[in-house]
């Protein structure tokens, strides 16, 4: 019972010392408008996407044979592609896929990261030993090459190239985690719980985690870009998004060979890949200054 | 870094030096999509190295540029009644690039060398009929077979039959494929990565040829980047071109379009073991719920023709079907309705992943539509497609319903186009009879066909296969695409042939 | 010093052992048969047994794995699938042209980064600062394919200034490297930023401001010198990157180096090149990392190995 009590108060005490750096977060945040900027234009992206089935102005499968690679117009504003199909529309449709892909990558392959790390950090030992030797062995190869491995193998489609991403952000992030773990473990209040008997695991999880979360906040929100681009890539490459999926990428792979006669199918959805890439990237930009201005 | 920086400041100052004009000389380069796999026609199986091999390489017939079969290093011929020995003259006062004489001795031990499967050579087949060679005299050769044959010529005009010099198959043994020695009107000179050159061999058989003096193969696989060669000029010809860039070398008054049929057949194969398409009147219906017109347009930008029999127009024995699936929707319902589907059904179609046979695939599925058949469209890997499709061992654990495919016949003759997908024996894994189908009157003509050299004999015998094929319908015919590719105005005797080769023998820059 | 050395290097091998073990696993699970797709689309059934003993397929695959690593620790590959070329030959005239190409973009990549870097971190939180930033972040955002064929599109096809494509004199390696160094580029001037703005709160740097050092001789002998370390660390972390050859950039620009080898490698399943290029990256990838641990002993004394 006693037990018990004293977590509480603990859980309490680190509540009340998160809350005012949200506070102090979002003061310096704010002054930096670059970042702010980036975070409305996102913020917009994702209620576009979700408003998608309504703000579309046409169906992004339906083909019009008599209206083949037109450029922008009243009534298609990003004109069309080979089939006919509106790309505005397309764009907005393929923003849930191409969003998904970056975010639910990134989600996957972090939260496998930071798991690992908080273990390889907390427990120390042949544990941390392994788990790092197997992390510098994935660091080893470019991302993409670990990417085109997993797609190769399961084959090409949305979801394995989700997999694909997600891998290789698994050791960076356990790499992060790891490090803040390791200089966490020793904190004061870390040392209070484990004095009074919190478990291990809730100790890692209560008391450690949030306090990686900071670093990690920042990857995750550059990762998502790195993650598009990369699957914009396996499209490229014909391991991607199949056709006639949205999916940026593999919008802008599928239309390159109209590059120099109807330029306008590859420029919007190349277009909606650079903002948001951009846009992610100098959130996390942002970020990183108001969060942990040591972080590299 | 030093280490690294002088090297590549040598490098670069070395290729400046090499880049500089040519002058007079003229120097041809093709722009291809792929990198040449090896030199040894005997081992490749795929049209663009049997292309760069043709510029050195010859056999005993050929194609001419309208695929039609001529006599290369052979000048005549004669053959039994029943095909199976088959004597031939051959051309004198021929040498190969190494100085070696052509002659019966240097024929045989090429096809001896490609008939003897512990070689393993890939293009084994095309001789795997063959019993013996027996040289005759210096100039003379017979052929013997083990069963009847009747196509051995369009076989030994393939590019797996062509003719190496037997001095550099001694020299170079299992590195023949780096080191070509023909008797072709171009010379080797190097294979780096993905650039081969070729020069003029002087003393060709055939008078006053080439014209050129450097022929330079590059590898681009670039779509984009390779139109933008010919747009600079740093090429003279490109190909696939793909159609939607057609507009591009329209617009350039420096470009030529070369717009030819091919003898690439594009089908879906219908799993004719399959429910609902073990019934004929449902293939049929699909055959005439597609527009085949519309097809054209929209895959192929217009740039195709019908497929009007099971094989394309410009394969030997094509006979031209007189009740052709004329779209018709109403035709279509009414069909299906007495097949006992009047809602339609659902299926699932496989086929390659490249964009064109997607954009084929999506065409299809939409027309389909139309009848209330739902497609699945599934794109498939070249890998996993072997696995789905081609190594499957038996019929009922074929999965595949609807492919969506592509044929080219390489030998230029009905029986290629029909033997390895339409014969009873062919399922897959042995050929590629992926729709399963079976019937006597076309087995029994396909096996006549090969039987005989006799072209009267095989024209009756493909006329009636091809007939019994269009009434079963196991595949839907949509069309013959074109064969499209980019070239200078001043390129002129370079021929893009039917079968996707490329002929460079009369080429000439004005 | 010489004991760490030793140690480091013969740590590599049992980090290769596992790696071939990894790579020889990856290549049996793709989907495929090689002996088909190396027969080709129109071969028979006994063309493809044919080929499968050829490639020595129909082994059980102890035994396959049993030769590669034999052949492997001779330094030999065997040969390609597709070529049938020692697959030693196949890799090594593709190495020079991505080994050139990366040093080039690397270099360029590296000094601009460093010079954006350095120019926003002193002007910290001004405009130049804003820009300097959004500038080098552009430079990831790009989906390269798209910004190469934009290019050749432009200066190639419009304005006629460089080759479209291809390797061999100066020109060609203009946009390849362009495109390729953009991403360094990018990375490069966001590390160097942030060491810098760390560094110039250190001690130290203080310490020779308040001593009146005049501050470009602060940035540049004092900042920059010590940012320099966690820098040579970047850089060779990307320059391994590199290395392994830019597939995309290298298929737009028709390079003849090692990454478009490895696409074409994987989708004909050419195993022998596949499990040989991977070893060789990783072998790479791993000496870079030993010569930055040594630079970095170098760059600063202080640094002690046990």
């Amino acid at each position: 019972m006693t037990t018990t009590d004293a977590t509480g108060v603990a859980a309490a005490a680190t509540h009340e010392a998160v809350r005012s750096p949200l506070r102090e977060f979002w003061r310096k945040f704010r002054r930096n408008r670059t970042a702010m900027a980036a975070g409305f234009c996102l913020l917009a992206l994702v209620l576009a996407a979700a408003a998608a089935p309504w703000i579309a102005p046409f169906d992004p499968a339906a083909f019009d044979y008599d209206r083949i690679l037109e450029g922008p117009s009243a009534g298609h504003w990003a004109g069309t592609d080979a089939y006919g199909r509106d790309i505005l529309s397309r764009i907005l449709w393929g923003a849930r896929i191409s969003l998904s892909v970056g975010l639910l990558s990134v989600l996957l392959g972090g939260g496998a990261g930071v798991a690992l790390g908080l273990i390889a950090g907390f427990r120390g030992g042949w544990i941390d030993s392994l788990i790092m030797r197997v992390c510098d062995v994935l660091l080893a190869f470019p991302g993409i090459l670990l990417a085109i491995g997993i797609v190769a193998v399961l084959g090409p489609g949305v979801e394995n190239v989700i997999y694909g991403v997600a891998i290789f952000s698994v050791p960076v992030f356990a790499r992060l985690v790891r490090g803040s773990t390791l200089s966490l473990k020793r904190a004061v209040y870390v040392d209070a719980a484990r004095a009074i008997g919190v478990r291990d695991r809730l100790l890692m999880v209560r008391h450690i985690l949030p306090g990686t979360l900071p670093s990690v906040i920042v990857y995750v929100s550059m990762r998502i870009g790195t993650s598009i681009l990369t699957a914009a890539s396996l499209s490229f490459i014909g391991l991607g998004a199949q056709p006639p999926s949205p999916e940026w990428g593999a919008m802008l792979a599928d239309g390159r060979s109209y590059i120099g006669v109807a330029s306008h199918v590859t420029f919007y959805p190349g277009l909606a890949i650079f903002l948001t890439v951009l846009a992610f990237n100098l959130l996390g930009d942002g970020l990183r200054d108001a969060l942990d201005p040591k972080l590299r | 870094m030093n280490r690294f920086v002088l090297p590549l400041l040598a490098g670069l100052l070395a290729g400046t030096a090499l880049a500089g004009p040519a002058f007079a000389a003229k120097d041809l380069v093709v722009g291809l999509p792929d990198n040449i796999t090896t030199l040894d026609p005997a081992d490749i199986n795929d049209t663009l190295s049997q292309s760069a091999s043709r510029t050195m390489l010859q056999g005993l017939f050929g194609f001419d540029k309208d695929m039609k079969l001529v006599p290369l290093l052979a000048e005549s011929f004669t053959v039994n009644d029943t095909a199976t020995e088959y004597t031939y003259r051959l051309r004198k006062n021929v040498t190969f690039h190494d100085g070696t004489p052509f002659n019966a001795q240097a024929v045989k031990t090429n096809f001896d060398r490609l008939a003897n499967p512990a070689n393993r050579l890939k293009r084994q087949s095309l001789l795997a009929m063959l019993a013996e060679t027996v040289v005759v005299d210096d100039y003379t050769i017979t052929l013997k077979l083990a069963q009847p044959f009747g196509a051995l010529n369009n076989n030994l005009a393939h590019p797996g039959a062509m003719i190496h010099s037997p001095k550099a198959l001694e020299t170079y043994g299992k590195e023949i494929g780096r080191h070509p020695v023909g008797t072709g009107p171009y010379k080797f000179v190097s294979w780096e990565a993905d650039t081969l050159k070729v020069e003029k061999n002087d003393k060709y058989w055939k008078p006053g040829l080439p014209k050129i003096d450097h022929v330079t193969l590059k590898s681009v696989p670039e779509n984009g980047s390779r139109i933008a060669m010919l747009q600079t000029n740093e090429a003279q010809f490109i190909y696939p071109l793909p159609s939607e860039m057609v507009k591009m070398v329209e617009a350039n008054n420096q470009l030529e379009l070369i717009d030819a049929p091919s003898i690439v057949a594009r089908y879906v194969a219908l799993n004719t073991m399959k429910k609902p398409f073990n019934d004929p009147r449902v293939r049929q219906a699909l055959n005439y719920a597609i527009d085949k017109n519309a097809y054209a347009k929209v895959v192929y930008r217009g740039y195709a023709g019908p497929l009007d029999s099971a094989i394309p127009s410009k394969l030997g024995f094509h006979v031209t079907q007189p009740n052709q699936y004329t779209y018709d929707l109403a035709k279509a319902k009414a069909l299906l309705a007495e097949a006992g589907y009047p809602n339609g059904f659902e299926a699932e179609m496989f086929g390659r992943n490249s964009t064109n046979f997607i954009r084929g695939m999506q065409f299809v599925q939409q027309q389909l539509s139309q009848i209330g058949v739902k497609l699945t469209v599934t794109p498939l890997e070249s890998g996993v497609e072997t696995a789905r499709i081609w190594s499957v061992e038996k019929p009922e654990d074929a999965t595949v319903q609807m492919n969506y495919s592509g044929w080219s016949a390489s030998t230029g003759d009905a029986d290629w186009g029909l033997r390895p997908l339409l014969w009873g024996k062919g399922f897959p894994p042995k050929f590629y009879n992926v729709a399963y189908y079976k019937n006597d009157t076309v087995d029994t003509a396909i096996e006549a066909g090969i039987a005989t050299a006799d072209d009267a004999k095989r024209a009756e015998a493909y006329r009636v296969a091809q007939e019994q094929i269009w009434k079963d319908a196991p595949w839907i015919f949509l069309g013959v695409e074109n064969l499209l590719a980019g070239k200078s105005k001043k390129l002129t005797g370079f021929y893009y042939v039917a079968d996707g080769g490329l002929q460079m023998e009369e080429a000439d820059l004005q | 010093m010489l004991k760490y050395l030793v140690g480091r290097i013969a740590g590599i091998l049992p980090v290769l052992l596992v790696i071939s073990v990894f790579v020889f696993g990856f290549v049996h699970l793709l989907p495929g048969d090689p002996a088909r797709l190396v027969a080709g689309p129109d071969a028979t059934q006994r063309d493809v047994e044919l080929v499968r003993q050829d490639l020595g397929l129909d082994q059980p695959l102890w035994v396959q794995y049993g030769r590669f690593l034999g052949n492997a620790v001779q330094g030999e590959f065997g040969r390609s699938m597709k070529s049938k070329r020692p697959v030693s030959q196949e890799i090594g005239e593709r190495f020079m042209p991505t080994l050139y190409l990366t040093v080039v973009a690397m270099v360029w990549a590296t000094l601009a980064g460093l010079l954006i870097g350095v120019a926003s971190a002193t002007r910290r939180g001004r405009w130049q600062d804003h820009v300097g930033m959004v500038v080098a972040v552009s430079g990831i955002a790009f989906p390269s394919f798209w910004l190469g064929l934009l290019m050749i599109d432009l200066f190639s096809v419009k304005l006629g200034w460089l080759p479209t494509s291809g390797y061999g004199t100066w020109q060609h390696y203009v946009m390849p490297s362009l495109t390729l160094g953009l991403g360094v580029a990018a990375v490069m001037a966001r590390f160097t930023r942030s060491a810098f703005i760390e560094i110039a709160r250190e001690d130290y740097v203080r310490t020779a401001r308040a001593k009146g050092v005049p501050a470009r001789l602060v940035v540049w002998k004092h900042t920059l010198r010590n940012a320099l370390i966690p820098i040579i660390t970047m850089v060779g972390l990307q320059f391994g990157f590199l290395l392994g050859g830019s597939i995309v950039v290298e298929t737009v620009f028709s390079w003849p180096g090692l990454g478009r080898l490895l696409v074409d490698s994987v989708n004909y399943r050419d195993y022998t090149v596949i499990q040989a290029e991977i070893l060789l990256f990783s072998l790479e990838f791993i000496i870079i990392n030993l010569l930055v641990d040594v630079l970095y002993a170098l760059a600063n004394p202080e640094i002690r190995y046990s």
